[in-house]
């Protein structure tokens, strides 16, 4: 527990009373009219601006939402039970604001940035307004260096770029926030000196929590404490008690902050987790402000609501400093309805999408990921050379496969080439298969992805692949790791290093003992 | 509906009705006591508000009380809010109908606690520099409330001139309290 010393007491104090004779405090008020179920309506506050700050008694804050012609309509961020009719309040003179900085990394914080983690204020550089306009054409440049999610499924059909917005979509108990704390646990080696001198950029992260169970945020951070990812990660929490403006306002925080590392030409990535959430509790207080409700009953502007936010995530120009801010939203479906008001609105503003699915899940396919329907528009562009190489058959096996799955099931009369379309797709498939907290750094992802699409899994059992993979991998760091530091370094595959693969693992196979 | 609009409505016709028939003076010193009685008399606004009473006891009551200090042209208006069923804002109308005639003379209310009395100097000193600051005529009733400490809180409007003891206090409570906030989590 610190201590406040005496002499700093007196400090503060005579500062107070130095100023005391002449200092006037000159603010602007209002009058409560009626309050209720988190929302009060003012009397006053002639000169409010929209979406400012204001102040109720009992420490209660609040912010402005509606401008009418008599009253203002006001969200409030704590309990609505300690306001009564009649009571003043004040204005702040400041519009919903974030504290930003390099201090916040490794707190977890309010949508406020008050901090949660009871360890003490926060340390930050300035407030910057929660609500700030995307940037336009001029200053963008299209996407171009990968964001590695260290996951092989993802990293080589749906690569996701430093600046792209890449949704997650998928039913309850998915694996959907798995990908993203996987994710951001990859992105410790772009901290790494290693990363530094083979020209990858650090990637800062936030985790904006909206409408969470705190245990299962706390679980969140643990896991990433535990990875040691909190050092480059701010998360931004509002769980399911915390009030719906709250719940509103998280991941526009969230993206103050990362466009606060991607202004200063650094690379910031934030995950929502998750916007339906996030809609709910706008929808929430949107009905309680009256304004008329629409599909599903959401308000008339909950496309923009997500647009607006979604919009923000870029890759800024040369001229300013070349920072991204990589937005990956995650949308919870019911019953896989992605034809529902939200899934389609966010599928819509995204640069792609990553469907799981809850079959695929229970069938042991982890990540659950759908490679038939998920999709990257821009990433493709931001692969390193060596993996468009490898993974461009990869995508058509397996859809291939899919297509003869259904026959497989039926009869046994099946010709030679099906025979092998299916046995390469099934052990493709394996091969894809990926465990939780355990990221796959690029160099290792491309050279499994050459041995799978290059077929030398053929005379490995089904069951075998992942084995086979794991000690092949551990062979080549042994016996050839100028492999990976080849592909590090040129980031493409020349003809040498194909051929030094191929060598590789006809060694290996005959090493490999079946089990 | 509002509760800002009904009263603006009907305290605007009679402001346009009183400088139509160049009586505004009149009209608005009528404005003031019925606003004051209203404002005094608690029991008068649960009358008026009650549905139970007649419209006609109402009207009556009105006129017993009014009827000798008011020009013939309020006490119409009076009698017309009442036939509208509308005698349960009545005080809102007036509170409304002052802001309006306040706003036509250029002058602006504000109302001014001090923890003890103050002289005529003081203010005239007050009132001096709020007009300086609001750049209008302004008219001030003062109020004391020793829970204040000392110094003065004026308000103009929306805007409050805060130079209490009281808020000091608070301020400095606050600066002190910032860096210990570790230990309200």
């Amino acid at each position: 527990m610190a201590e406040i010393r005496p002499d700093e007491v007196s400090a503060i104090l005579r500062k107070q009373l130095a100023g005391f004779e002449n200092e006037t405090d000159v603010y602007e008020v209002g009058t409560v009219l009626q309050v209720g179920d988190g929302i009060a309506r003012v009397y006053g506050l002639s000169k409010v601006m929209a979406s400012e700050l204001v102040e109720f008694p009992n420490d209660v804050t609040g912010m402005v939402l509606n401008l009418e012609e008599d009253s203002v309509g006001c969200v409030l961020f704590g309990e609505s039970t300690l306001i009564k009719e009649g009571d003043t309040v004040k204005r702040t003179n400041r519009v919903a604001s974030f504290p930003v900085g390099e201090k916040l990394l490794g707190r977890i914080v309010n949508p406020l940035g008050e901090p949660v983690d009871g360890r003490g204020t926060v340390q930050f550089e300035k407030y910057m307004p929660i609500e700030r306009k995307a940037l336009g054409v001029i200053q963008r440049q299209p996407v171009k260096e990968p964001l590695q999610t260290g996951i092989t499924a993802i990293d080589a059909m749906i690569p996701i770029g430093r600046g792209q917005r890449e949704l997650i979509i998928g039913d309850r108990q998915t694996g959907k926030t798995a990908i993203a704390i996987d994710t951001i646990i990859n992105q410790k080696y772009t901290h790494t000196e290693e990363a530094k001198k083979y020209g990858v950029k650090p990637v800062y992260c936030v985790y904006v929590a909206i409408g969470q169970k705190n245990s299962t945020v706390a679980q969140v951070v643990a896991k990433l404490e535990e990875a040691g990812a909190m050092e480059y990660t701010t998360v931004v929490s509002a769980p399911a008690s915390t009030p719906a403006p709250l719940q509103y306002i998280a991941p526009y925080s969230g993206a103050t902050l990362g466009e606060y590392f991607r202004d200063n030409g650094k690379h910031a990535l934030v995950i929502y987790d998750d916007l339906s959430k996030q809609a709910a509790a706008y929808r929430e207080l949107s009905l309680l402000l009256r304004r008329p409700p629409g599909r599903e009953a959401y308000p008339g502007d909950v496309f923009y609501l997500h647009s607006r936010l979604l919009e923000r995530a870029s890759k800024l120009s040369e001229d300013l400093g070349g920072g991204s801010l990589t937005a990956l939203p995650i949308i919870e479906t019911q019953q896989g309805d992605v034809s529902a008001y939200i899934p389609t609105n966010v599928i819509s503003i995204t640069d792609g999408q990553i469907y799981l699915l809850p079959n695929l899940f229970n069938a042991g396919v982890r990540p659950a990921i759908d490679v038939g329907i998920s999709v990257s528009r821009v990433g493709g562009n931001a692969q390193i050379k060596a993996m468009k190489k490898v993974a461009g058959s990869l995508k058509l096996d397996l859809a291939q496969y899919r297509e003869l799955e259904a026959f497989a099931k039926i009869g046994s009369d099946l010709d030679k080439s099906t025979q092998r379309t299916l046995a390469k797709g099934a052990r493709l498939v394996e091969l894809l298969k990926q465990g939780q907290y355990v990221p796959v750094a690029v160099e290792k992802q491309v050279v499994s992805v050459f041995v799978g699409t290059n077929n030398y899994f053929e005379s490995v059992d089904v069951t075998d692949v992942k084995r086979f993979e794991k000690e092949f991998l551990e062979y080549v760091e042994l016996r050839y790791s100028q492999i990976f530091e080849s592909i590090r370094v040129a980031k493409a595959l020349n003809d040498e290093t194909v051929q030094l693969i191929k060598k590789a693992v006809e060694e290996f196979i005959e090493k490999f003992k079946k089990s | 509906m509002s509760v800002y609009r009904v009263p603006y409505r009907y305290a605007n016709s009679l402001v346009q009705l009183a400088e139509e028939k160049n009586i505004f003076e009149k009209v608005s010193g009528d404005g003031d006591l019925i606003f004051n009685t209203l404002n005094d008399s608690k029991e008068l606004r649960t009358v008026l508000k009650s549905p139970v009473i007649k419209p006609a006891v109402k009207k009556e009551l009105l006129e017993t009380i009014f009827a000798k200090n008011i020009s013939g042209e309020t006490l119409s208006f009076l009698n017309f809010v009442i036939e509208k069923n509308r005698e349960d804002i009545l005080f809102e109308i007036f509170k409304e109908f002052n802001s309006l005639v306040d706003k036509k003379n250029g002058v602006v209310k504000a109302s001014v606690i001090s923890a003890v009395d103050l002289n005529n100097d003081m203010k005239q000193n007050l009132l001096d520099s709020l007009e300086k600051k609001t750049s209008s005529k302004v008219v001030a009733n003062y109020k004391i409330d020793q829970k204040i400490i000392g110094g003065f809180i004026a308000q103009v409007k929306d805007t409050v001139y805060d130079a209490s003891i009281k808020r000091q206090l608070e301020l400095l409570r606050k600066a002190l309290l910032e860096d210990s906030a570790i230990y309200n989590n």
